[in-house]
């Protein structure tokens, strides 16, 4: 891991919308590889637009985007979608699995996204069951989603975002559905992940408790970010 | 309270009014086609109320005399008292040729007319000039005549001897005169004057009735129409008509005999009716009976007379006359056959039979006396005026309508004739006389009144004794019963209903998705209101009540535009659908209370959608922390696949090898291989994830499991659109077709070729050379043909073609003999009587009491008269006695529909006077049908005929059935459009539901390409799985229409298919283009 890479430049981002005018307002931001952010806001301040703006789901109105020295914000949908494929890992506040797919076969999803051969998959079969033992959550694979609790439910979610290996995992609100022991120990492991594998660590929350163990907190007020910590 | 949750439903309702518009939609097309159905029934039944009142003008109640006659100043005594306008007229069947073109017009209602008659229609200022005729509007049309055009009338000779009875002459009986056309008639002015029950425009005219008279001084009608101005009762009709009934009135007239002193009562029918004799006999019992027949021959030993008339006479007057087979003969018989008392002289005479042919018979009689030539036996007036006899200036210039010998008539028998005219020479009893000669005319030549009483005297006693009935005369409230055989009428709004239930269900689902739809968009503001402590019964009527406020509009709005519906549905009654109504003078009428029942039936199934759909959420939705999703096993459906799956190729199987019941079996097998498919659909979709086993499924399109946790999201679709498939293919296939089975023995036309129905009857009997030869038929290429010949009386069409209900049919009497031994036509049900071991034989059942059995078509009785096998038509036979007929079988569609069938001994017995063949049904070899059309048609061209093969009769019978079926499919491919647009409902409702699961693909890296291609494909699974499995179950079903008959409208159901298609693929695609990535994310933001 290199100290001081960018691998992510915002520069002078802008978005409203019809209905709530400016969100973001000449946003600029520098990430490292290997950062650890937190946004912070009131609702509706635009956290989810900008992870959404950073995993190319949305569109800035105007500015740009670098990732690792290269201008994306004018990706076509395809090469978006393949953007997120290989490097961005998404945790959402509710764990979004799918109802009639296993939690293992959740967790194979990017990977399918990705179109990797049934030989790819198997390889990466170790790695996975890796991850989901250090989520303690091995023991759900062949498991449904209404079948496992709520806390098991979003660690399987952060596994599947962190199992195409991304560079930056982007969870918008990932324990504002969780109690505290479970919001902590998902911490815990985003914090792992960010530390051993290097994965860039993006999160918008509400939860102090859980941006104030990030390296740097970042509020967002009135479409732009003041750094906080 | 109310007013606040109805202001909350409101707000609530308007806000989300955008929302509402599909419903709206929805529920209006729901409303205008249920409205609309009602309204075109509505409209029907007004048209033809309407069109009866045209056509009958001020005509309310008729007395009818049938095929009998009565003096036409009847009306004007009729009118005297009862207080009302009446008018008599005749009515007659003919044809009619326009002497320029030729054109012809077969079967025409001929009314001959005097000046009152359009006096009494209200069109005072109209009359027939004599040389003139009328004619209305549709015939001008038909003949393309104007006025001034001559016009050739064909009719029957009027005559008071009916044709068949004994001895009537055989002279020609049709009649034809030349007029010229005074005046076309517009319905307006009584030109669709028609007293037959039916929504068919006639084709008539008027002609003065005095240039059809026989006889100048002698002005006849047969039916008498009264304007019932003050609404009088059939009964007080009927007893007033009795009061003012005179003998003369029906031709029954009086004579003195000079010869006796005796007042006598003739008839100019000859014989006299029984009914008569009785009535007479009741209000005069010394009144008694004579019967004067002709003999053929009397003969002793070698000695022979010809052609002499015989007397049967009453003892109690002429007490010389023996019993039994004892006879006093004339001194001029005695000593032509040197015959004394106590010799046996053998008579010869023709005696009617059953049918009314007179077949020679023979008695030996004792002379037991010899009466003087000055005597009272020496009596002129005994022998009946026989019109071809007693005005002949010579024996040898008898026209008796039965074979005269000419050879025998000696010289003798001349100088008999010229001195003593038909006096008799030979007397018998009077009761053995009955017994050899009564036939269905009667049992009396006369009725003589004991010596001394004076016509006048008689008159006065038989006043008020003669029951209309007895007389022949039918009494009947024609306004009342055509207005009412409208309101019962086939009912065209649940005819409409029932064609566009396919519609309606469409509607019906795609409304319950929508408000599925609708509650998930809700889901928010339902928890908002559990949390904030709103009873689930409170939120439930709020719901309810946003929706009632949303959907009620629209009902009451498509309840109006059904107007609009009714409007188009008669339009194309009056023309592409006109196959079913046969008219094209349907109206659309507007009717408040149609539209208000319009309006709730389509409201009340919404509303208990809405009711259902609302509860079942609210309980889905407060019990979802406990709800436990059970998995569908794959292997618990396994035994029903493979079940199902054994008995569809079973039955297929046993449809090939028992071509017998083809038709059943294969319905069977096609609705069993629908079910089978269904399952085995099901089967699959299960099996694209079982839990434990592989995860392969997921690799190409994670998607597909989808479907197998939720497969009834699948399955409802498929079943859907194979279900209308199923329903309108199977439709469209069964249009009756005319297949060769139709023309076996066993089918509709029963081997027969051609239906011939004359306008003017038919005298010959062409199965004998004579009759082939009389009718010109004696050519060889007729040489194969036999012919089943049908007598028929009047009434109005009961067939599928007459919209009306009908009580009064027309009775068909054939001999089934032909029928019995070929095995001709088939019964779809018959009584089960032990002895009868065809159903024809019924017919040869002699009626007693007036109860004879009948036989019609199976459409016939259901449709037409709404009676069954078993149940009793009472109809009027010709002498007015009531005559039911017990309905002892139903044919399978034939070419009889729209009669009733009796046999023909009975038909001769009830209806005498009927005479000649209206019907024949000609049989022959195949390959000569149209060589024998042509002969047939010109050679009987004098009768008006009217050769019909006879699969072109049952084809166009089947022609309402076929539109009806048209008619099914053109709603049911719009039900199937309602259901493919419900599709697109179901789509995108799944996509709504799954909208989160497709963000996070996206979110994960799937391009959104990739999850629409997902989307469709899985979509066009359930696409092609619904058609296929329509599709084929619908072939299996229809295997022996598809296969065996030509007429299956294959590109009609072939471009309903590419429609379905189409429109299912429009729907896939659109529903796909509606998945952006903008939609996917919004849902993803929750800020």
């Amino acid at each position: 891991m290199t100290e001081n890479t960018i691998i992510l430049s915002l520069d002078n981002l802008s978005k409203s919308f019809p209905q709530r005018g400016l969100v973001l307002d000449g946003l600029s931001l520098e990430v490292n590889e290997g950062d650890a952010l937190a946004f912070m806001g009131p609702s509706g301040s635009g956290k989810t637009t900008l992870m959404n703006i950073i995993g190319l789901l949305d569109k800035p109105d105007t500015g740009e985007i670098i990732f690792k020295g290269r201008a994306i914000s004018g990706f076509s949908g395809d090469e978006s979608s393949g953007y997120r494929s290989r490097n961005i890992g998404f945790v959402f506040q509710d764990h979004l699995l799918l109802p009639y797919l296993t939690i293992i076969e959740n967790i194979f999803l990017p990977l399918i996204a990705a179109s990797h051969s049934k030989e790819e998959l198997e390889e990466r079969k170790d790695h996975l069951m890796g991850l989901m033992k250090k989520a303690g959550i091995d023991t759900l694979a062949e498991k449904y989603p209404f079948q496992i609790s709520g806390g098991e439910a979003q660690r399987a979610a952060l596994v599947r975002a962190l199992a195409n290996k991304p560079s930056i995992l982007l969870a918008d609100e990932p324990t504002g559905s969780l109690d505290n022991a479970n919001a902590s120990l998902m911490g815990d492991l985003m914090l792992e992940m960010n530390g051993k594998f290097g994965t860039t660590l993006i999160v918008a929350t509400h939860s102090y408790e859980l941006a104030k163990r990030m390296t740097h907190l970042f509020r967002l007020e009135n479409g732009k970010l003041n750094r906080s910590l | 309270m109310a007013n606040k949750i109805f202001h909350l439903a409101l707000r609530a309702a308007w806000f989300s009014k955008r929302t509402f518009l599909y419903q709206t939609l929805i529920i209006l097309l729901l409303s205008a086609v249920i409205t609309g159905s009602l309204l075109t029934g509505y409209s029907v039944r007004e048209s033809l109320r309407r069109s009866a009142s045209v056509k009958l003008g001020n005509t309310g109640i008729v007395i009818s005399s049938g095929e009998r006659y009565v003096v036409a100043s009847l009306a004007s005594r009729l009118s005297k008292s009862t207080g009302m306008p009446c008018t008599g007229f005749m009515e007659m069947k003919g044809y009619i040729q326009t002497l320029s073109s030729q054109k012809k017009a077969l079967n025409i209602n001929i009314f001959a007319v005097d000046s009152g008659f359009f006096s009494f229609q209200g069109v005072d200022s109209l009359s027939i000039k004599n040389g003139e005729v009328f004619i209305n509007r549709k015939l001008a049309d038909y003949l393309a005549a104007s006025k001034g055009d001559e016009l050739i009338i064909h009719y029957r000779k009027i005559s008071d001897v009916p044709a068949g009875a004994p001895f009537a002459p055989s002279e020609e009986t049709d009649k034809m005169v030349v007029k010229k056309l005074g005046r076309i008639l517009e319905p307006g002015e009584s030109g669709n004057y028609s007293l037959s029950i039916s929504q068919m425009e006639p084709m008539n005219i008027f002609i003065n009735s005095v240039d059809i008279e026989e006889d100048g001084n002698k002005s006849r009608v047969n039916r008498l129409a009264l304007h019932n101005i003050n609404n009088i009762m059939l009964e007080d009709i009927s007893a007033t008509l009795k009061k003012i009934l005179e003998p003369g009135d029906i031709g029954l007239n009086f004579r003195m005999v000079s010869h006796t002193g005796e007042t006598e009562m003739i008839s100019d029918r000859i014989f006299i009716d029984p009914k008569n004799i009785e009535a007479v006999q009741k209000a005069i019992p010394s009144a008694t009976e004579i019967l004067t027949y002709l003999g053929n021959s009397f003969r002793k030993g070698e000695k022979s007379a010809p052609y002499s008339f015989v007397s049967a006479l009453p003892s109690s007057r002429y007490s010389n006359v023996p019993a039994s087979n004892g006879m006093v003969i004339s001194e001029w018989l005695s000593e032509d056959l040197s015959a004394g008392v106590g010799d046996t002289v053998v008579m010869a005479w023709y005696s009617p039979d059953s049918l009314n042919n007179l077949v020679e018979k023979s008695g030996n009689f004792i002379v037991y006396h010899v009466a003087g030539k000055e005597t009272i036996w020496s009596d002129s007036l005994l022998m009946p005026a026989f019109p071809g006899i007693a005005g002949s200036k010579s024996c040898s210039d008898w026209d008796a309508g039965v074979l005269i010998e000419l050879d025998k008539i000696r010289q003798q028998d001349e100088v008999y004739w010229n001195r003593f005219r038909g006096t008799p020479k030979a007397f018998i009893n009077y009761d053995k006389g009955k017994e050899l000669w009564g036939n269905n005319f009667g049992p009396a030549t006369s009725i003589r009144f004991p010596e001394g009483m004076s016509i006048q005297e008689i008159r006065d006693q038989l006043k008020g004794k003669i029951e209309p009935s007895e007389a022949g005369l039918s009494i009947s409230d024609l306004y009342a019963d055509s207005l009412k055989a409208a309101d019962e009428s086939v009912d065209f709004g649940s005819l409409f209903l029932s064609l566009g239930f396919f519609l309606i269900m469409a509607s019906l689902i795609l409304l319950s998705f929508t408000i599925s739809t609708w509650l998930d968009s809700k889901a928010n503001e339902i928890r908002t209101l559990f949390a904030l402590g709103f009873k689930n019964s409170y939120t439930g009527r709020l719901m309810f009540l946003e929706l009632a406020i949303m959907t009620i509009p629209g009902s009451a709005a498509g309840a109006l535009g059904g107007y609009i519906i009714n409007v188009l549905i008669t339009v194309a009654l009056n023309s592409v659908w006109k196959g079913a109504v046969q008219t094209d003078t349907l109206n659309s009428y507007f009717s408040l209370s149609t539209v208000v029942l319009g309006f709730f039936i389509a409201i009340i199934p919404v509303m208990a959608i809405a009711g259902i759909k609302i509860k079942g959420f609210l309980r889905r939705m407060d019990n979802k922390e406990n709800h436990i999703f059970i998995h569908p096993v794959r292997r618990k459906w396994t035994p029903a696949v493979i079940i199902s799956g054994v008995f569809t190729a079973g039955l297929l199987f046993f449809s090939f090898i028992l071509p017998g019941q083809k038709i059943i079996l294969s319905f069977l097998s096609g609705s069993l291989m629908f079910i089978w498919l269904i399952l085995l659909f099901r089967y699959l979709i299960l099996s694209t994830k079982t839990p434990g086993k592989g995860k392969k499924g997921i690799y190409n399109n994670p998607s597909v499991l989808y479907y197998a946790f939720y497969p009834s999201h699948a399955l409802t679709p498929v079943i859907f659109i194979a279900a209308g498939l199923f329903a309108v293919f199977v439709t469209g296939a069964n249009r009756a077709g005319f297949d060769n089975s139709q023309l076996k023995t066993s089918g509709g036309t029963g081997g027969y070729l051609l239906w011939c129905e004359s306008s003017l009857p038919v005298m010959e009997n062409l199965n004998t050379r004579a009759g082939l030869i009389a009718a010109g038929l004696d050519v060889p290429e007729m040489k194969d043909m036999s012919f089943i010949l049908a007598k028929r009386s009047a009434g109005n069409d009961a067939s599928c073609l007459n919209l009306n209900h009908i009580s009064v049919p027309p009775i068909l009497g054939l001999d089934p003999g032909k029928f019995i031994e070929k095995g001709a036509f088939s019964f779809s049900g018959t009584l089960k009587e032990p002895i009868v071991q065809n159903g024809w034989q019924y017919l040869n059942i002699p009626g007693s009491n007036n109860i004879i059995y009948g036989i019609a078509d199976q459409t016939v009785l259901e449709w037409g008269l709404k009676i069954g096998i078993g149940d009793t038509l009472i109809l009027r036979s010709e002498n007015g006695q009531p005559l039911k007929i017990v309905i002892s079988g139903a044919l399978k569609s034939s070419v009889f529909q729209g009669n009733v069938i009796i046999g023909m001994n009975n038909f001769v017995k009830y209806f005498p006077s009927v005479s000649g063949s209206n019907i024949l049904l000609a049989e022959g070899k195949p390959e000569m049908v149209e060589s024998y059309r042509t002969i047939i048609s010109e050679r009987l061209e004098n009768k008006g005929m009217n050769v019909e093969i006879t699969s072109d009769r049952l084809a166009s019978f089947n022609e309402v059935t076929n539109t009806y079926l048209s008619v099914f499919m053109v709603l049911g491919g719009l039900g199937m459009i309602t259901g493919i647009v419900g599709l697109g409902f179901i789509l995108i409702r799944n996509y709504n539901l799954r909208r989160r699961e497709f963000a996070l693909m996206l979110a994960t890296g799937f391009t959104l390409a990739r999850i629409r291609k997902m989307i469709i494909r899985e979509q066009l699974v359930i696409l092609i799985a619904g058609l296929t499995t329509g599709f084929t179950s619908a072939v299996i079903a229809t295997l022996p229409s598809v296969s065996g008959s030509s007429e299956v409208p294959w590109t009609l159901l072939l471009a309903m298919l590419f429609s379905i298609v189409l429109a299912g693929l429009a729907a896939l695609f659109i529903s796909a283009k509606y998945v952006t990535s903008d939609s996917l994310t919004s849902s993803l933001r929750k800020e």
